[in-house]
C-alpha cells in the first residue's frame, strides 16, 4: 500500500491528534500541511511535534473560523503545490454549555470552528481542476449521534458535519473523490472534556469500551492513512466509528471488572 | 387527542408544513401563535382558517435567526396567551444550491434560521414551560437530516444539526418535564414556499418528475401537510408524555426503497 508524494492538508495543526496524524503520513512518503490558527504558536507546535518531525512538514496560517477565509487558506496550498490530495477537517471546539444557559456568540463560535470552516475547506477542495483519487476525511466523534449532555452544539456540529460528508460524498464521488467521517470515540480526558451533570456516559469510562482499553490518537492516524490509500477507493460516504465498542455500551456495566466493581 | 386549553407557537406558519401544523393543532383545540418571518398575508390566512373553525390564533413575526426578535415574540405570545405548552420549531430556508454555489451569507442565513433558529426559539420559550411545570418541544427536521439531498448541502447539514440538538436538549430539559422529539419529513405537496428557493425540478419537468415520485412511496403517494400535523399533534399531547429524544420519519415509507 502506498501514498508517497501525496500531499495532505490538516486543518489544525495544533489539534489533539495532529502530531500523531502527520507522523503517520510523513512515515508513509506522504507531503503534509498543518495549518495553524492566528493563536496558535509556531515554537509551541514545534516542541509538540518534535524537531525532527516539524522540519519534514509544511505549514501555513489562516482562521479557518472565519468562514470563506478558510477557503481562501486552502486555495492558497492548492495555488502553490498544484493540488491538495487528502483534505483532513480535524478541527473542534468542546465548550461546555447548555441549551438552557448558552448564548450565541458561543454557539456562533463553535460551529464556526467545528462545522463551517470544513465547510468552505470542502468548497475549496471542490474547486480543484480534478479530483480523480482525491479524499476528504472528516474527524467528528460519536457525539455526532450520542449528545454528551454538557455541550450541546459541538454535538449540534457534528451532526450536521456527518451530513457535510454524505453531502460531499455524492456530489464529489460522482468526480473520483471518497469523502468519509470518523467517529471518534473516547480517549483519555474525555471525562474532564465531556464532564456533565445529566449524563454519566463518561463515568468508568475506561470500563465501558469492551477491551477496557481507551483509544489514542494513533488509531486515529493509522485510520486516516488507510482512508487516504488508493486501496479505500470504495470507501465513500461512510460514517466509521473508531471507538472501540465504547458506543454499544448500555447501561452501568463494566467491563472487565469484578462483580463486587459492578455493584 | 385533544388539545384543548394548550397554547402553541408554531415558526413559519405561514405556508406548506407549518400551516398544516398550525390548522392541526387548532382543530385539535390549541391555541395557536402563527409566527411568519416576511410575508404577513399568509400568516393572516392561516389565522384566518383557524377562526374560520372556531379556533383562537394570531400571528406574530420574527425572524428566528435574530435572537432579540425571538424572544420578543415569545414575549408578545405570552403576553397574549398567557403561556407556551408546545414550541413547534418549523421555520426553514431552503434555497437549493450546490456545494460550489454557496456563499458565506447564504451559508450563514440557512445555518441560523433551520438550526441555531430552532435553539434560540426552544431556549425562549423555557421560562413559560417551566413556570407551566412542562411542555412539548417539536422540532420539524427532514429525511435529509440523515440522508442527503443531492441538491442543497447546508440545508442537509442544517437538518443534521437538528437531530443532535433534539436529542440534547431532551435529556437536559427532560428534568423539567419537557419532552423534545423530531418529525423527519419525507416529500410532502406545499404551495409556493416563502422567500427565494431555486426549484428543485424545473416547471417542464414536473408532470414526469411527480409520476416518478409517485412510485418512490410505498403508500402510494406524497405526504400532505395534515400528515405531519397528525404526528405533531400526538407529540404535543398528553398521551406522548414517556417520548423524548426520538425522530419520527413520516415518508410513507419512501426511505426505505
Amino acid at each position: 500500500m502506498t501514498s508517497a508524494r501525496k500531499l495532505a492538508f490538516i486543518s489544525d495543526g495544533a489539534a489533539a491528534g495532529a502530531r500523531a496524524i502527520a507522523e503517520r503520513l510523513v512515515s508513509h512518503g506522504m507531503q503534509v500541511m498543518l495549518n495553524l490558527g492566528p493563536g496558535q504558536d509556531e515554537e509551541g507546535a514545534k516542541t509538540a511535534f518534535g524537531k525532527d518531525l516539524w522540519e519534514s512538514v509544511l505549514w501555513s496560517r489562516g482562521d479557518l473560523s472565519q468562514g470563506a477565509s478558510a477557503g481562501r487558506v486552502l486555495s492558497q496550498t492548492i495555488e502553490q503545490f498544484g493540488t491538495v490530495d487528502v483534505l483532513i477537517h480535524n478541527s473542534q471546539r468542546i465548550v461546555a454549555t447548555s441549551v438552557e444557559h448558552a448564548d450565541c456568540r458561543t454557539y456562533q463560535d463553535s460551529m464556526a470552528v467545528n462545522v463551517k470552516s470544513a465547510f468552505f475547506l470542502t468548497q475549496a477542495f471542490a474547486r480543484q481542476p480534478t479530483l480523480e483519487d482525491s479524499r476528504i476525511i472528516y474527524v467528528s466523534s460519536i457525539h455526532a449521534e450520542k449528545p454528551t449532555g454538557s455541550s450541546f452544539v459541538y454535538s449540534v456540529g457534528k451532526g450536521a458535519l456527518g451530513m457535510l460528508a454524505r453531502e460531499a460524498a455524492l456530489d464529489l464521488g460522482r468526480r473520483g473523490a471518497s469523502v468519509n467521517v470518523i467517529e471518534m470515540g473516547p480517549v483519555e480526558g474525555d471525562d474532564q472534556r465531556f464532564a456533565s451533570e445529566i449524563s454519566d456516559l463518561y463515568q468508568y469510562y475506561r470500563y465501558k469500551v469492551p477491551s477496557a482499553v481507551l483509544g489514542t490518537f494513533e488509531d486515529l492516524a493509522h485510520l486516516i492513512w488507510f482512508l487516504s490509500l488508493p486501496e479505500s477507493r470504495f470507501i465513500n460516504g461512510s460514517t466509521i466509528r473508531l471507538d472501540g465498542g465504547f458506543s454499544l455500551h448500555y447501561m452501568n456495566h463494566k467491563m472487565k471488572l469484578g462483580h463486587d466493581q459492578n455493584a | 387527542m385533544s388539545l384543548a386549553n394548550k397554547i402553541a407557537l408554531v415558526t413559519g406558519a405561514g405556508t406548506g408544513i407549518g400551516q398544516g401544523i398550525a390548522l392541526g393543532l387548532a382543530h385539535a383545540g390549541a391555541q395557536v401563535a402563527v409566527n411568519y418571518f416576511v410575508e404577513p398575508e399568509r400568516a393572516e390566512e392561516t389565522v384566518r382558517q383557524i377562526h374560520e373553525v372556531g379556533g383562537q390564533a394570531f400571528s406574530v413575526q420574527a425572524d428566528v435567526s435574530q435572537a432579540d426578535q425571538v424572544f420578543d415574540m415569545v414575549g408578545r405570545v405570552t403576553e397574549h396567551f398567557g403561556g407556551i405548552d408546545i414550541l413547534v420549531n418549523n421555520a426553514a430556508q431552503q434555497p437549493n444550491l450546490g456545494l460550489l454555489e454557496y456563499d458565506e451569507q447564504t451559508y450563514d442565513r440557512v445555518m441560523n434560521t433551520n438550526c441555531m433558529g430552532y435553539w434560540l426559539t426552544m431556549q425562549a420559550v423555557l421560562p413559560t414551560m417551566r413556570a407551566r411545570g412542562k411542555g412539548r418541544v417539536v422540532n420539524i427536521s427532514s429525511v435529509h437530516g440523515k440522508r442527503p439531498t443531492d441538491f442543497d448541502v447546508v440545508y442537509a447539514m442544517s437538518k443534521g444539526g437538528v437531530k443532535m440538538l433534539t436529542r440534547e436538549a431532551a435529556i437536559e430539559l427532560a428534568r423539567y418535564h419537557i419532552t423534545v422529539n423530531m418529525i423527519e419529513p419525507g416529500a410532502v405537496a406545499v404551495g409556493p414556499k416563502s422567500g427565494n428557493s431555486r426549484p428543485i425540478v424545473p416547471p417542464e419537468a414536473r408532470s414526469e418528475h411527480r409520476l416518478r415520485t409517485r412510485s418512490k412511496f410505498p403508500l402510494g403517494r406524497v405526504g400532505r401537510p395534515e400528515d405531519i400535523a397528525n404526528v405533531v399533534s400526538f407529540l404535543a399531547s398528553d398521551q406522548s408524555e414517556f417520548i423524548t429524544g426520538a425522530s419520527i420519519r413520516a415518508d410513507g415509507g419512501s426511505m426505505l426503497l
